[in-house]
This record gives C-alpha cells, sequence and structure tokens, in this order.
C-alpha cells in the first residue's frame, strides 16, 4: 500500500515537473504575473487610497469582499470549533 | 549554457514540488492522523511558497510600499518595475487564514476522534469500529 502510494506521488511529481517548463523564469520582469492588474496597483495605490503599502490597499480596498469572505471562512471555523468542542452534559 | 540558465530559472519550482510532494505523501501515505495534518499544512505551504515566488522581480526591486509615500512624493510617477507585485501576497494572505482555519477544524475533529476511540491510528480506529459492528 505504502509502495503504491509512493508511485502515485511520483508519477504527480513528475506531471508537475512537466509543468514547469511552460513556466516564466524566476524573477522575470516581464512574467503573466507581474504584467497585466499589479502594475496598475503599485502606479494607482497613491492617487487612489492614499496607501504606500500595495498590499494593503490591494487587501482592504481594492479586493475588499475578498477580505470579506476570508472573515466569513474564520468566522466559520471558530463556530465550528466552538461547535465540535463544546461538552454537551 | 541554455541547460544552466534552464535549471536556474526553473529550480525553485522543483523545491517546492519536492515540498509539496512530502506532505502529498503524509496525506496519503501515513496512518496517523495527526501526521496528515501535518502534511496537510506541507503542502499548503509549498503552494504559498510557489505564489509568493511568482511575485519576485530582478533588477533591484523592493518591497512593495511607496518610496516617500506620505507628503512629497505625491505626484510624482511610479515606476512599477521597481516594486515586488503585491497580488500574490495579498492572496496568500487569504490562504494562510484558510490554513489556520482548516487545521483548527481538523485539530478539534481529531479530539472528538480521540474522545470517542481513545486513539489516533486509522488502523485501530478501524479495528474497533470492526468489532461495534459485530457486536451488533
Amino acid at each position: 500500500m505504502k509502495f503504491f502510494a509512493f508511485i502515485v506521488v511520483l508519477f504527480t511529481g513528475a506531471l508537475l515537473i512537466y509543468g514547469t517548463v511552460d513556466m516564466p523564469d524566476w524573477g522575470d520582469p516581464g512574467s503573466a504575473p507581474n504584467s497585466h492588474v499589479s502594475p496598475r496597483y503599485i502606479e494607482k495605490t497613491l492617487e487612489e487610497t492614499a496607501t504606500p503599502n500595495a498590499v494593503t490597499s490591494v487587501l482592504a480596498d481594492y479586493r475588499g469582499y475578498d477580505t470579506l469572505g476570508e472573515t466569513t471562512v474564520i468566522f466559520t471555523a471558530g463556530v465550528v470549533c466552538i461547535m465540535l468542542l463544546r461538552r454537551f452534559r | 549554457m541554455d541547460t544552466m540558465q534552464f535549471i536556474i530559472g526553473k529550480f525553485n519550482y522543483w523545491i517546492y514540488i519536492v515540498l509539496m510532494m512530502i506532505g502529498f505523501y503524509a496525506m496519503i501515505a501515513k496512518r496517523n492522523l495527526v501526521k496528515k495534518i501535518v502534511g496537510m499544512n506541507i503542502f499548503q505551504t509549498a503552494i504559498i511558497l510557489f505564489f509568493i515566488s511568482t511575485s519576485s522581480k530582478k533588477g533591484g526591486a523592493t518591497i512593495p510600499i511607496i518610496q516617500g509615500g506620505h507628503g512629497d512624493a505625491a505626484g510624482h510617477v511610479i515606476d512599477a518595475a521597481q516594486y515586488l507585485n503585491p497580488l500574490p501576497h495579498v492572496l496568500m494572505l487569504t490562504a494562510i487564514v484558510v490554513m489556520v482555519s482548516t487545521f483548527g477544524v481538523a485539530l478539534a475533529l481529531l479530539i472528538m476522534i480521540y474522545r470517542e476511540y481513545r486513539t489516533f491510528e486509522e488502523d485501530e480506529i478501524y479495528e474497533t469500529l470492526e468489532v461495534m459492528r459485530l457486536k451488533k
């Protein structure tokens, strides 16, 4: 069983390494994640949100709904933990 | 030196894949439930490292905080190549929150399992279930 699991892991790893051939090089300034929307965030963050820290402005301003969902997730996790660990007697 | 360039450009992905596969192996091969959860955490950490690595830019880029932000520098042109990509950092903040939430819920479930079966080992839980089924 462990041998079978090892084979599965090796196969998945080989598949992922084959997939990295098409990935952009490390630190490439013109790669896809660095080229479309993030330069606009960096250039406009001071002008539009008056926040020098681009991470803060994206987290709390441009993508505020994402953060709302994040707080929903952690609230749900807290409620589930309380429901599971409460002693019923 | 084309092969060398290829290896230098891609070896960070390979490190994350190795880390991810360690976590994957722990998730599917280990019999102890705590070790399975630790494997899941290693898996998620590998994904977080991968996303953070996509935000790097060569050529003197620094952290995504605009220099001289409050005050005199307002209005001057900002070059996006001078700052790292802020988007993966933000997404990984969310991912870290989800990771902590799943970890907490999984540990709570483990405490419930331990109260019921007095063990973390999958085999012993199956044995107990079999004994309970035969008793009925």
